[in-house]
């Protein structure tokens, strides 16, 4: 009943000079009105396949092409760009380059401008209407939150009114919050405007609340392509590639291996899959240990707080009365909506900021008189763009520039550093030349090579694919050695359940929270007013009624008893 | 000393950062901002050019008045008028004194403030026409013109990217700064305050560069999609793009108006020449 | 039905090139507008661009697009988007500084060559500095009714002009221009051309001889107007041309401004035709040296 949108025919494709195949006799189908998730690993030619539909593949990419793309019809290959690009929409991952004018409607408009449409203006305003941005729309670019430009750059393709949508990578640079927001939008793209909607896709928890379908891409080659209820039950295959399947699919396998076709993939229907299982709740709750007191201050911040100018000569405030103590051996993480002034508050510890109010000492150095400097070798400030540390032309300059610029001899422990963080490799090549987890890696040994007594990381896990997150978040646990205190902001829920012994949640320049993970994760309210999203064992723990939380997979199988023969209908 | 501390206010990226911002964000509603574009381009060059084929100083004050109301008129910040008039005059006091040096005499001091009115002339209008004129409108307004669509691109393209380019620019030189050490002791004039930073600021320019290569790379091929190449090409396009610009009364008062003007103070110069 | 065709320069890198060079001039421009100036007499001592940046632009990529990228981006980020657009006044700096540019984008022809690049940077801000004395003394003679009637005048302006010459060479030519050039060129080498997906120029390009012959024309021609005028206005203070310059006064009358315009027109003809010319030889090399 549904016909092929688009039908991807027996395609290769090769890069000029390349010497691989990226795409080797790959062919999709593609039917009007699916919300299509394509997976796959790093380099597996997901992008690439995708540039073939809209033609940037062989016509802006020139190389060796074969096969053929239809597109409603439309040949791609005997067509231009431009006529495609009316038929296509494509968001790039990294969204903020397509953006390219300075207001949010005047961005919208240009694409239909270009195309000379009379009615550009409306058709801007209609694209605005359906993703709610509206009230946007004469707003500086500059001025949006992450996932306000994100919804920018998806009106601004959406306002020529193509019948396909592809969008790569919605959520990989925003908070979970909303990246939930924008496949809502998409949703209802799908369902009452009858778009096709495609999405590369790491985060098979949102491919199993919004999909209908799902295909595995491999080395250039489509796998398979299912709905998104065969396709994510498929775990060996997602496994193998270093793909992992939600939390609650994961959680059942291990549970019980015998009854694989039934896994649930979605929260809700792990609240019935699981319902009437016996839970045990642990004996005792882990107590704090009293050695904890004896511990060296290392950062102790008092009535804190800071004011800027606005662009309007309005005074903002943006941390309003701080208190803050940190000690040795604490895994601290920072969390809260963009705005929240997490960034504000450790640039102050930085000595970036001197906070307009309240004083504070970072190690034997008092905040008001100590310069960025002085500060700046007690306390590592690792940026959210690793690009952004690498100054220099290859990654040993960059672990040495601050030893080299104190005279200091540091080698040894720069050959620990390499070993510790698996960067033998490249350790003599640019940082930007890198890979996204390679990126991460040395940019946190970067901070490291300072020897602080503070570490602080600017989100280190946003933006990578699954498998370098996992690998970031197990080096993440073996830094404890090389500093006092670690420091992450981050929007990563399942970092904070992983990773951190402490959370601090901020909302509107205050400090709403301060405790343990498994405090935070039992207080919903907390979550819903700072705008947090736990992760998806923690909700599942709550809704079964697990206290305390379960805060990962592991610690939710341990709770379930083993399933007896009977098991699950 | 001065030199060092507005050295270190210029290197508080944070209040550069601002300024800038509000300058190239300021709402820009003005009397000459109201004005089509391409009238007050048209204006602008005829004034400017006008001082350049006489001599009569009736004339030249006459224009000097006419561009320094109107630039008064259009709302240009004092400051920017006050620093041309200081710049101006300070100018002269150089030419007379290195005349006088060289043996010049005070007779032909008249010759010299003719040519200094030129050029200031020249300047207000520029103020005058373009201070106050949205940078959008103005790239608008040279398309019309015939100027290729890549350069009124790249003015709505600036304006997008300053903001950008300046957080990248800024975070790369706190790179440098957290992990730098500056020198304890600056040295005669803080020479080597100044060294260490300038030595930065031009460093920083090697991961500045590599960034923007690899964020150009993803703009273009938006640009792509999104048709600019397209549109470089289609007559209705630019048709459509421009569309917004029309001549409305209070243009053609304007334009009457200044035909006026310039009417008079030609009249005016030819009868009663200084 | 594979292989469409493949040009060195596509639409798109020219694109690419042209935002890049106005991308990062413009935010340099950025800075050298707010930095302080220190004002010594008629001379002002002060950084008026970070020449290194375009310098390395040209000689990595094609040297015209980078040229016009980059003062386009002086133009927009400078001055227009600070509403400090110069009208005419920019037409002119955009001329002498993109032919400038392009002349020492043009000149290199291996970048490894430290002498080589070092010869073309010098020789970019030379250009772009004779160029923008030669407009400045054109404006005076223009401007004033007989300059040589005001005794003293003709030196005082070589002495200003001569002084400002020589601190903008040391400044934004040798300290903000050649070193940090030389020191850039080497580390982007190969590294920032694939980032564009563009082949780094590679070794000698072996231009004809009459390409050749035209950049150093071109060179030369600045060269001789600049010093012609030096002469001419050393000479005024004190033979007297009054033989013939009435004369001359009199054939072209006041619309005599448009002689220095309609020198900078020429020469920038000159060079938009020898940019052609060099355009269509150089992607014929590029692409055999592409097939090798």
């Amino acid at each position: 009943m549904s016909e092929a949108i688009i039908s991807i025919d027996q395609v290769s494709f090769k890069y000029p000079g390349g010497d691989d195949w990226v795409l080797q006799d790959s062919s999709l189908s593609v039917n009007k009105g699916e919300f299509l998730a394509i997976i796959g690993g790093n380099g597996s030619g997901k992008s690439t396949l995708c540039k073939t539909i809209n033609g940037l593949i062989p016509h802006y990419y020139t190389g060796d092409f074969n096969g053929s793309v239809h597109v409603d019809g439309i040949d791609m290959y005997s067509s231009a760009v431009a006529v495609l690009s009316q038929k296509v929409g494509y968001v790039y991952q990294d969204f903020e380059n397509q953006l390219m004018r300075p207001t949010v409607l005047e961005d919208v408009a240009f694409a239909p401008l270009n195309f000379g449409d009379p009615d550009f203006q409306q058709h801007a305003e209609w694209a605005l209407e359906i993703l709610g941005l509206t009230h946007l729309k004469d707003k500086s670019i500059w001025q949006l939150s992450g996932g306000q430009k994100h919804l920018t750059a998806i009106a601004g393709v959406l306002a020529l009114n193509p019948d396909i949508l592809i969008i790569d990578e919605p959520v990989a640079q925003l908070d979970p919050h909303h990246a939930k927001e924008i496949y809502q939008k998409l949703k209802v793209l799908q369902q009452h405007h009858g778009k096709t909607i495609i999405v590369i896709e790491h985060h098979t928890e949102f491919i199993a609340d919004f999909c209908t379908d799902v295909t595995l891409i491999d080395q250039g080659k489509v796998l398979w392509k299912h709905d998104v209820k065969t396709g994510l039950q498929k775990v060996d295959d997602l496994l193998e590639r270093q793909i992992f399947p939600p939390q609650v699919t994961q959680a059942a396998l291990k549970i019980d291996h015998s009854n694989k076709s039934e896994l649930p993939i979605t929260l809700k229907e792990a609240v019935t899959y699981y319902e009437g299982l016996s839970i045990t709740n642990p004996t005792s709750v882990e107590h704090k240990s009293d050695q904890h007191e004896r511990l060296h201050e290392i950062v102790h911040l008092e009535n804190v707080s800071h004011y800027a100018k606005s662009l309007r000569n309005e005074t903002v405030t943006i941390l309003n009365d701080i208190h803050l103590s940190i000690k040795e051996k604490e895994r601290i993480a920072l969390v809260g909506t963009n705005g929240a002034g997490k960034s504000t508050l450790m640039k102050c510890l930085a000595g970036i900021i001197k906070p307009s109010k309240g004083k504070g000492r970072i190690s034997e150095y008092n905040l008001k008189n100590s310069s960025l400097e002085k500060l700046s070798q007690d306390v590592a400030y690792v940026f959210q763009n690793p690009e952004e540390m690498f100054i220099e032309d290859s990654i040993y300059k960059d672990l040495s520039f601050f030893a080299h610029s104190r005279n200091m001899e540091m080698e040894p422990f720069f050959q620990q550093l390499i070993t510790a963080f698996r960067m033998e490799n490249f350790i003599h090549n640019d940082g930007r030349l890198l890979s996204g987890g390679q990126q991460r890696r040395s940019s946190l040994a970067i901070g490291l090579a300072i020897q602080p007594s503070l570490l602080m990381l600017d989100e280190p896990t946003a933006s990578l694919d699954v498998k370098s997150r996992q690998e970031m978040i197990r080096t993440l646990n073996q830094i404890d050695e090389q500093v006092k205190s670690v420091l992450i902001a981050t929007h990563d829920m399942q970092l904070v359940a992983e990773w951190a012994t402490r959370v601090i949640v901020m909302d509107q320049g205050k400090i709403l929270f301060d405790g343990t993970p498994h405090e935070l994760f039992a207080q919903e309210f907390i979550c819903q007013q700072a705008g947090l999203i736990p992760p998806q064992m923690v909700q599942l723990s709550n809704q079964l009624n697990i206290h305390p939380v379960a805060l990962s997979i592991s610690e939710f199988v341990e709770r379930i008893e083993r399933i007896d023969s009977y098991g699950v209908s | 000393m001065e030199l060092v501390n507005r050295f270190k206010k210029t290197y508080n990226l944070e209040w550069v950062k601002l300024e800038l911002l509000k300058t190239a964000f300021g709402k820009k509603d003005s009397y000459m901002g109201r004005k089509d574009p391409r009238l007050v381009m048209v204006w602008y060059f005829i004034v400017s050019l006008l001082p350049w084929f006489t001599f009569n100083q009736t004339i030249l004050i006459g224009l000097l008045v006419y561009t320094i109301v109107t630039s008064l008129v259009s709302r240009v910040s004092p400051l920017i008028i006050g620093l041309l008039t200081i710049g101006v005059i300070s100018e002269i006091i150089y030419i007379v004194a290195l005349v006088y040096l060289f043996g010049g005499e005070w007779a032909a001091f008249s010759s010299l403030i003719t040519f200094t009115m030129k050029i200031t002339i020249m300047s207000i209008a520029s103020i005058a026409a373009f201070a106050s004129m949205d940078p959008e409108k103005l790239s608008d307004a040279l398309l019309s013109f015939g100027v290729p669509a890549q350069f009124s691109f790249a003015v709505s393209y600036g304006y997008r990217m300053l903001p950008i380019l300046l957080d990248e620019y800024q975070q790369i030189i706190l790179s440098f700064r957290l992990r730098g050490k500056a020198p304890t002791n600056g040295g005669v004039l803080k020479w080597r305050t100044i060294y260490y930073y300038s030595k930065i600021v031009v460093k920083a320019f090697y991961p500045m560069m590599l960034n923007t290569a690899k964020k150009t790379r993803t703009t273009v091929e938006a640009l792509e999609v999104k048709g600019f190449s397209y549109s470089l090409h289609d007559k209705e396009a630019k048709k459509q793009k421009l569309s917004h610009l029309k001549l409305s009364n209070q243009d053609y008062t304007f334009l009457v108006m200044s035909i006026g003007i310039l009417l008079a103070i030609y009249f005016l110069g030819k009868y009663y020449p200084i | 039905m594979n292989q469409l065709s493949r040009e060195e320069y596509s639409q798109s890198q020219k694109m690419m090139i042209f935002i890049l060079a106005m991308s990062l001039f413009g935010l340099a421009n950025l800075f050298t507008e707010l930095l302080p100036e220190f004002v010594l007499g008629p001379v002002e001592i002060s950084v008026s661009y970070l020449a290194f940046i375009p310098l390395s632009l040209v000689m990595l990529f094609h040297p015209l697009y980078a040229a016009v990228g980059a003062s386009v981006g002086e133009i927009i980020f400078g001055d227009l988007l600070l509403g400090d657009f110069g009208g005419l006044g920019e037409l002119e700096g955009f001329i002498e500084f993109t032919l400038a540019m392009y002349i020492a984008g043009l000149l290199v022809t291996n970048l490894r060559s430290k002498k080589q690049v070092g010869i073309a940077a010098i020789v970019g801000i030379g250009i772009d500095q004779m160029l923008s004395t030669i407009v400045d003394v054109g404006k005076v003679w223009v401007g004033i009714e007989e300059v040589e009637a005001v005794p003293g005048l003709p030196e005082s302006i070589l002495a200003i002009e001569g002084l400002s010459f020589v601190t903008e060479m040391i400044i934004s030519g040798v300290i903000f221009g050649l070193i940090p050039t030389l020191y850039l060129i080497p580390r982007l080498y190969g590294k920032i051309e694939p980032l564009l997906g563009i082949k780094p120029r590679e070794g000698r390009v072996k231009a004809s001889m009459t390409e050749w012959m035209s950049v150093r024309f071109v060179i030369l021609a600045i060269f001789l107007t600049f010093m012609g005028m030096v002469a001419e206005f050393m000479a005024e203070m004190d033979i007297n041309f009054a033989v013939w310059e009435p004369e001359f006064l009199e054939q072209f009358g006041d619309g005599f401004i448009w002689l220095p315009i309609s020198a900078a027109a020429i020469v920038f003809i000159v060079a938009v035709f020898t940019a052609i010319k060099w355009l269509g030889a150089s992607s014929n090399q590029d692409k055999k040296g592409k097939s090798a």
